[in-house]
């Protein structure tokens, strides 16, 4: 009974996933018209799925046994509070990464069960948290420079078939990183803890991932989808780009980062182009107040419920 | 096939492109109508341009539509939208000159004929070059060429305005809707120009908005 846990938590979770980052990924092209919502989120599904088959392995070892190792304990406790976490903060609209909220559980509940905690690995995590999205700022504000050297000398019609293809390439690019590192991060504790083999867990948290797509993304969409008629697409790819090769290559390192994050880092990149008072500066301080927030909050929550635990058994 | 309908433009797209080169070149119609009738002091040919101003509004409301039905990225929707409704204000402000002239004499006076005529010559050649500049958007052409050549032509007929203008404060009339008309008829026909530079600088707008 108690093996159900993990398995409701990380249903739970992937199905999040599914609900807000299809957003991430597609908003805009469905916003723009490029692709009709139901193409898309069939195109997230899939590109989700072949991102944790093909390239899923390395997250999952770092957060599945580079941390620490998981027993069923620690893997309960720390994806339920990952789980209530995320839904909570979807509830409040307050923008948490699910790949710090896992990491600072799973951190938590190891300290708190008195598991040794492999520190270096814990400090790469951490440092990929830091640079990450400096690394988006600084890959945005290349592709932008190089798209103002080759894509604005070209013809205006030509610029936006080019522009609307380029968009689409990148969703799609976002949605693969979704798969091969958020979802990497939430199954990579649950393989490595023996609950389940790797290709069942794979198309399992796919399966959830296009769920929450099918079910929930459509108003999360629509919040985008409105928003961007005043967006510029030649920012948005720029920011978008940079963002999801950012992902792309830190999940080649191995390291579980935020995709939101990084976007945040490539629009201040852009922002930069066009001068430094265009990027917000509080957005910028909020930014920075959650990425501490979360992963705090998540290790606080989650060795206090082991030590409670612990006291009354 | 997805990939090809996004590399290719849709045809949405290609329809709509297509109008606006067709409501341009209906434009440089009635333009050229409008040349003749003044030129050959014809009331009746002079109807052509009433018959191609509604041409021109069905191809308007054809492309407003096929943008709302989602054609081109949003960003670019709203120039396209504009752009439009200019060149068709054109349409308007030429049909409101056709139909002024229908009400002056059975000729037009000697003294604004040839300056006239002028007019209504540099109002065509500047619609031909307005489809010249938007064609430059699927080019690697110079937009700001064809932009300066309707920014002189513009220059030149403000110029022939201040003359006609001068004329008209000297010439005698019989009674207030003589002058008035004559008055209105001037203002119309030159009032076209100012219509086009603004369609061109829009033109000039749009092709610098996704870059």
């Amino acid at each position: 009974m108690a093996e159900l846990i993990p398995y409701a938590a990380c249903i739970l979770i992937a199905f999040g996933i599914g609900s807000n980052d299809t957003s991430n990924a597609l908003g805009i092209c469905i916003g723009t018209g490029i692709i009709k919502l139901r193409k898309a989120v069939l195109l997230f599904g899939c590109f989700v799925l072949v991102g944790i088959v093909l390239q899923g392995q390395r997250v999952i070892n770092t957060v599945g046994k580079g941390i620490l190792e998981v027993d069923l304990s620690i893997l309960s406790v720390s994806l339920s509070i990952s789980a209530i976490l995320i839904i909570l903060s979807n509830w409040k609209k307050l923008p948490l990464s699910t790949t710090q909220v896992i990491i600072g559980s799973l951190t938590g509940s190891g300290v708190a069960s008195g598991i040794d905690v492999n520190l270096v690995s814990l400090f790469k995590i951490v440092f990929s948290w830091i640079i990450s999205p400096l690394t988006a700022f600084v890959f945005a504000f290349l592709i932008y420079r190089l798209m103002e050297k080759t894509l604005s000398r070209l013809s205006l019609f030509y610029i936006e078939r080019t522009l609307r293809f380029l968009l689409l390439m990148s969703g799609i690019l976002v949605a693969y990183n979704t798969g091969a590192n958020e979802l990497a991060t939430v199954l990579g504790p649950v393989i490595y803890s023996g609950l389940i083999s790797k290709m069942p867990s794979f198309l399992l948290g796919a399966s959830f991932v296009f769920l929450g797509a099918v079910l929930l993304s459509n108003r999360v969409i629509e919040t985008v989808g409105k928003g961007i008629t005043a967006l510029d697409p030649y920012s948005g790819f720029a920011a978008q780009l940079g963002a999801g090769s950012c992902v792309l290559l830190f999940t080649f390192l191995g390291m579980p980062i935020s995709t939101t994050y990084c976007i945040i880092g490539g629009i201040s990149g852009v922002g930069m182009v066009k001068g430094m008072k265009t990027v917000r500066t509080d957005l910028i301080k909020r930014m920075i107040f959650n990425w501490a927030l979360a992963p705090s909050v998540a290790f606080l929550s989650c060795y206090t419920l082991i030590r409670i635990l612990r006291y009354w058994s | 096939m997805l990939l090809e309908k996004v590399f290719s433009g849709g045809k949405a797209e290609q329809k709509v492109i297509e109008n606006i080169k067709e409501h341009i070149r209906t434009l440089c119609s009635a333009s050229d109508c409008f040349k003749k009738a003044i030129e050959g002091q014809d009331k009746e040919l002079m109807f052509c341009v009433p018959d191609l101003e509604r041409e021109g509004d069905a191809i308007r409301r054809e492309i407003i539509s096929t943008i709302y039905e989602g054609a081109f990225l949003p960003f670019l929707r709203p120039n396209i939208c504009r752009f439009v409704e200019i060149v068709d204000e054109a349409f308007d402000v030429l049909e409101d000159a056709a139909h002024v002239f229908e009400y002056l004499g059975t000729t037009l006076d000697k003294e604004i004929e040839e300056e006239s005529i002028k007019i209504a010559d540099m109002n065509l050649k500047m619609c031909e070059m307005l489809l010249l500049a938007f064609e430059t958007l699927f080019s690697k052409e110079d937009l700001r060429e064809k932009n300066l050549a309707i920014r002189i032509y513009e220059n030149k007929i403000d110029d022939i305005k201040f003359d006609l203008i001068e004329k008209l404060r000297k010439k005698e009339v019989n009674n207030f809707w003589e002058g008035k008309m004559l008055s209105d008829f001037i203002s119309y026909l030159t009032h076209v120009s100012d219509v086009i530079e603004d369609a061109s600088d829009y033109l000039y707008i749009m092709n610098v908005s996704l870059r």
